[in-house]
C-alpha cells in the first residue's frame, strides 16, 4: 500500500475558488484536491453550486472566476478555452446531454477523439480505424452500433444519452472526469450499466468526480472521498461513510452550519 | 446566414398565383447558433470554428439531402467557406 501512495500525482487542484454568473456569486471559496487513482463524490442540496463547479472546470462561458485557481497537473487552466481543457484531459459528463440535429454521432465521436489524440501526440484515426476502436468501446456501455449512425443524442432516451456520455469518456481517456448527475433519471438496469462502465474506465492514472444525489450510485462505485457542498463551499469531507450518514440524516444540518458561519 | 453583431435580415415574401382556387402560404424560420450546442462540442475538444461548421452543416443536411448529389457537394463546400464569424 505504501508504494501505491507514492505514485499518486495531484491531477486537479482547486484553491479558494470564487466564481459568479450575472453578478451573482455562486462559488464562495471551494478547495478540493484530486490525486491520480482517486474517486471523489460531491453531494449537496440542489442549488448549492455542484453543477456550477463542474461547468467552471470545463470552461463554460457563462461563469467567471473572480478569484482562486484551478490547476490541472500543476498548470492554471483559467486562460484555456473549453476545447483546450478537453484536449488536455478534462471531461465533463453532462447532466443533460445536448441534442445536435443533423450531426452524426459517429463523426462527432471521431472528431472529438482525434482532437484528444492530437494533443497526446498520437496518430489521428481515419474512419475505418476509428470504427474498430469505437466498436470495442461500445461494449463498455452495452450500446448498439445503431446509435453511431444517429444524430448526436437526438431522440435518445434519458438512459441512452447518459450511456453516450460514458462512451465519450471511454474514447477520450480523460485525466479527470467530472460526471454531473450521470445517475439521475436512470432506471436500475441503466444505472448498473453506467456504473460498471465508469468502473471499467477508472484507472490508476486518472481521477473521477461523481456529482450525485443518490447513495445507489455510490453503492456501485465506492468513492475514496465524499464532500458535502453547501452555499458555494465544501463544508465537510469524509470517506464513503459520510454518504451513508447523509442518506440517513439529510441535509438539514448544513443549514445550521451555514447560519453559524 | 448572418455574420457579425450588426448583421440583420428582412424578408418580404411575395407569392404570385395564377390559380384563383389555390391556397398559398409562405413560411420561414430563423435561429441563432445555440450556445449550449457549441459548448457541448467544445467541451469534447472540438475547436470553435469546426464546431460551428459541424452544427451549420448538420442544420442544412436535411435540405442538402434532397438536392442532386453534385449540387449538394458544392453547397456543402460553399457553406464551409462562409462560416468564419457567423452568428446565426
Amino acid at each position: 500500500m505504501e508504494s501505491k501512495k507514492e505514485i499518486k500525482q495531484p491531477l486537479l487542484e482547486i484553491s479558494d475558488l470564487f466564481a459568479s454568473t450575472e453578478n451573482l456569486t455562486i462559488l464562495k471559496g471551494v478547495n478540493i484536491k484530486i490525486n491520480s487513482g482517486e474517486i471523489h463524490a460531491i453531494m449537496g442540496r440542489n442549488g448549492c453550486g455542484k453543477s456550477t463547479l463542474s461547468k467552471i472546470i470545463a470552461g463554460h462561458p457563462s461563469y467567471e472566476i473572480t478569484s482562486g485557481k484551478i490547476e490541472l497537473c500543476g498548470n492554471d487552466i483559467e486562460p484555456l478555452e473549453p476545447e483546450e481543457r478537453a484536449q488536455s484531459g478534462i471531461f465533463l459528463g453532462f447532466q443533460y446531454p445536448i441534442e445536435i440535429p443533423g450531426v452524426s454521432n459517429l463523426e462527432f465521436l471521431r472528431v472529438a477523439t482525434n482532437a484528444r489524440r492530437k494533443f497526446l501526440k498520437k496518430d489521428e484515426l481515419d474512419t475505418f480505424e476509428f470504427e474498430d476502436l469505437v466498436k470495442e468501446k461500445l461494449d463498455i456501455v452495452k450500446m448498439d452500433s445503431a446509435f453511431l449512425s444517429r444524430s448526436i443524442n437526438q431522440g435518445f432516451s434519458g438512459g441512452e444519452k447518459k450511456r453516450n456520455e460514458i462512451l465519450q469518456m471511454a474514447l477520450l481517456e480523460p485525466k479527470i472526469a467530472i460526471l454531473d448527475e450521470t445517475d439521475s433519471g436512470l432506471d436500475i438496469d441503466a444505472l448498473r450499466i453506467v456504473a460498471s462502465g465508469i468502473k471499467k474506465i477508472a484507472n490508476e492514472n486518472s481521477g473521477i468526480i461523481l456529482i450525485t444525489h443518490y447513495q445507489r450510485l455510490l453503492d456501485e462505485i465506492k468513492p475514496d472521498f465524499v464532500h458535502v457542498m453547501a452555499d458555494g463551499k465544501i463544508i465537510k469531507t469524509g470517506d464513503s461513510n459520510l454518504a451513508l450518514e447523509l442518506e440517513k440524516n439529510g441535509y438539514d444540518w448544513t443549514d445550521e452550519f451555514i447560519n453559524k458561519n | 446566414m448572418l455574420i457579425g453583431d450588426k448583421a440583420a435580415a428582412n424578408t418580404f415574401p411575395y407569392i404570385q398565383s395564377q390559380q384563383p382556387n389555390s391556397e398559398v402560404e409562405h413560411e420561414a424560420s430563423t435561429c441563432r447558433i445555440s450556445e449550449d450546442q457549441l459548448f457541448y462540442l467544445q467541451s469534447r475538444g472540438i475547436e470553435f470554428e469546426e464546431a460551428v461548421s459541424m452544427m451549420v452543416s448538420g442544420f442544412c443536411r436535411d435540405v442538402f439531402n434532397q438536392l442532386p448529389m453534385e449540387f449538394a457537394a458544392e453547397a456543402d463546400k460553399l457553406l464551409s467557406l462562409k462560416l468564419e464569424g457567423s452568428v446565426g
